[in-house]
């Protein structure tokens, strides 16, 4: 349960939680393509990227995001950088040279191996780092409201955009209900005897058997009371309503959006034109 | 005074051969405070559903505010009616307490300017003005039932239905939800409360008691009258509101209790004299 936490919303009123929850998902998608690009030599990749890194570290800063919680949440990529170290190693690129660095047992290690490792491994982290800012600064609702006016294009189609945001924010509202509920019914299992923390693969999947059904059957219950309280107070998903939240796009926003749009459009001209900072300045690179 | 529901011969039944609610008729008048009692599977929820139009084909004819509740009608008598259910988590919508009251709103197309004196005014009459952007787990069961009260209030009920709303909270949460019930009726005489429960403290308080036990209205009358029968009552496991059998046992105990006295208080002054 601890985990649920990593990306929840903290309250807080700086500017980055103040910002226009469309803007800040456009951010988002804008600053990811611009982490994904490639940036031609390893020097240059990794330059473009620690600057990347150094903006994202600022706007933890500025956003008051909690660096503990994202160190924590990083924790559980040892197994990722384990992985991805021994695909580079089996599997060096087959493109380009290979700068040979050491041998164990016979076997040739390469540089690139875990150049590339790590680049990968940066752009995971710079990932997560900005969907936790976008996590801890926006209201879960607000970010249903976002991403339904994102899809509002889409009801032209017949694509139901309200009905889907409405599914949404109730499962959310719906997130620390169940969670409760799991642990009422595991407290309720182990008290009959059903033991969650020892015995065997197959034993312990027995045991979350017996709290997984209790927990469908509470769940239906509940959607089905919820369907008749909502139903009881006037809700129709296809009629009118009106909107108690309202979205608004000041000057910020806007200032917002163009200082993130010019660094997307940075990044891409650099990948495009092939840009090489260290080349230009005649020092040799990687 | 008109008849705010009035049910004639209602009966209705899940499945074949077994009737749940069986030839049930009473009405509700303008203004009052009427409690169903009766013990589990009495068929009193059930009610509660063919009042609110969440079952159809049941046979009988229910009239709430003078329409028949059927498939027509139903968002007309809906407009005017506010239900609150049992379980205080599955009828809450928002992931705030202003999310959930707005959500009512929003469903009746109140302009979005109009929407925050509605709630604070609301929310200050069920006393919740200082929990407005609370979110639900920490809320405790009867604070979450009177945010649903707050829901209903706001949409300016004719009639309010309680099912069981009071049956999953602690003694102090239901004491704190009759208080809140009885100080809603008296500043708006007009308001009708037909409340379903199984807590006979709280049927003490109405104006009138139905007593349904296997799909049958077995006793109706004030309260008075209806725990008089306290032997009947033990029969479908009723039990008399504490203050019922406390007077019994002290009459049992020759202390000639006068008939007017019908609260702990008005019972503490008259022996202490």
């Amino acid at each position: 349960m601890a985990s649920f936490s990593l990306g929840k919303y903290v309250p807080f009123k700086t500017p980055i939680h103040k910002m226009d929850p469309r803007v800040k998902v456009a951010a988002l998608i804008f600053l990811m393509v611009a982490v994904f690009l490639s940036y031609g030599s390893y020097t240059m990749t990794f330059t473009v990227m620690g600057a990347l890194a150094l903006l994202i570290l600022i706007l933890m800063l500025v956003s008051k995001t909690s660096i503990l919680k994202f160190l924590k949440s990083l924790k559980s990529l040892w197994f990722m950088i384990i992985f991805l170290l021994i695909i580079y190693i089996v599997m060096p690129r087959t493109t380009g040279s290979l700068t040979p660095a050491f041998q164990i047992k016979g076997y040739q290690f390469y540089w690139e191996s875990f150049l590339d490792a790590g680049r990968i491994l940066l752009r995971l982290v710079m990932m997560i780092a900005l969907s936790m800012i976008l996590t801890s600064t926006t209201a879960p609702l607000d970010l249903t409201f976002a991403l339904e006016w994102y899809m509002t294009p889409f009801k032209l189609i017949g694509f139901p955009a309200h009905i889907i945001a409405m599914t949404i924010s109730l499962a959310l509202r719906f997130i620390p209900t169940i969670l409760e509920d799991v642990d009422r019914i595991m407290k309720a299992q182990t008290s009959r005897g059903v033991d969650f923390e020892h015995g065997g693969f197959f034993k312990k999947i027995k045991a979350i058997i017996s709290m997984i059904i209790p927990l469908f059957v509470s769940a239906f219950v509940r959607s089905d009371e919820l369907a008749n309280a909502m139903e009881c107070r006037g809700y129709d998903p296809n009629g009118k309503r009106t909107r108690y939240k309202k979205l608004s796009f000041r000057v910020g926003d806007f200032f917002a959006l163009l200082f993130v749009a010019c660094v997307l459009a940075g990044s891409i001209y650099i990948t495009a034109s092939g840009f090489d900072l260290y080349a230009l300045l005649g020092v040799s690179v990687l | 005074m008109s008849n705010i529901i009035e049910i004639n011969n209602l009966s209705f039944s899940y499945e074949e051969g077994s009737k749940t609610l069986d030839g049930v008729s009473f009405v509700v008048e303008e203004g009052s405070y009427v409690t169903l009692i009766g013990h589990n599977g009495s068929g009193k929820s059930t009610l509660a559903k063919v009042i609110s139009g969440l079952v159809d084909d049941f046979t009988g004819e229910v009239k709430v505010f003078g329409l028949d509740v059927d498939r027509k009608n139903i968002k007309e008598i809906r407009a005017k009616l506010g239900l609150v259910f049992q379980n205080p988590d599955n009828q809450f919508v928002g992931s705030t307490v202003r999310d959930d009251m707005a959500f009512g709103l929003e469903n009746r197309c109140i302009p979005t300017e109009e929407m925050n004196p509605i709630i604070e005014k609301f929310a200050a009459e069920a006393g919740m003005s200082e929990f407005l952007d609370t979110a639900p787990e920490n809320l405790s069961g009867g604070q979450k039932q009177r945010v649903a009260i707050a829901g209903i209030l706001s949409m300016s009920p004719d009639l309010i239905i309680y099912d069981e709303a009071t049956s999953m909270l602690d003694p102090v949460g239901k004491k704190d939800i009759l208080r809140l019930t009885l100080k809603l009726k008296e500043e708006n005489p007009k308001l009708t409360v037909f409340s379903i429960t199984h807590d006979v403290e709280e049927a003490w308080h109405a104006d009138k008691v139905l007593v349904l036990n296997k799909g049958h209205l077995v006793l109706e009358g004030t309260p008075k009258e209806v725990f008089s029968h306290s032997d009947e009552l033990e029969k479908i496991h009723l039990e008399a509101p504490f203050i019922v059998s406390l007077i019994k046992a002290l009459r049992n105990n020759g202390i000639n209790v006068p008939d007017n006295i019908s609260s702990e208080e008005e019972l503490e002054d008259y022996l202490c004299r």
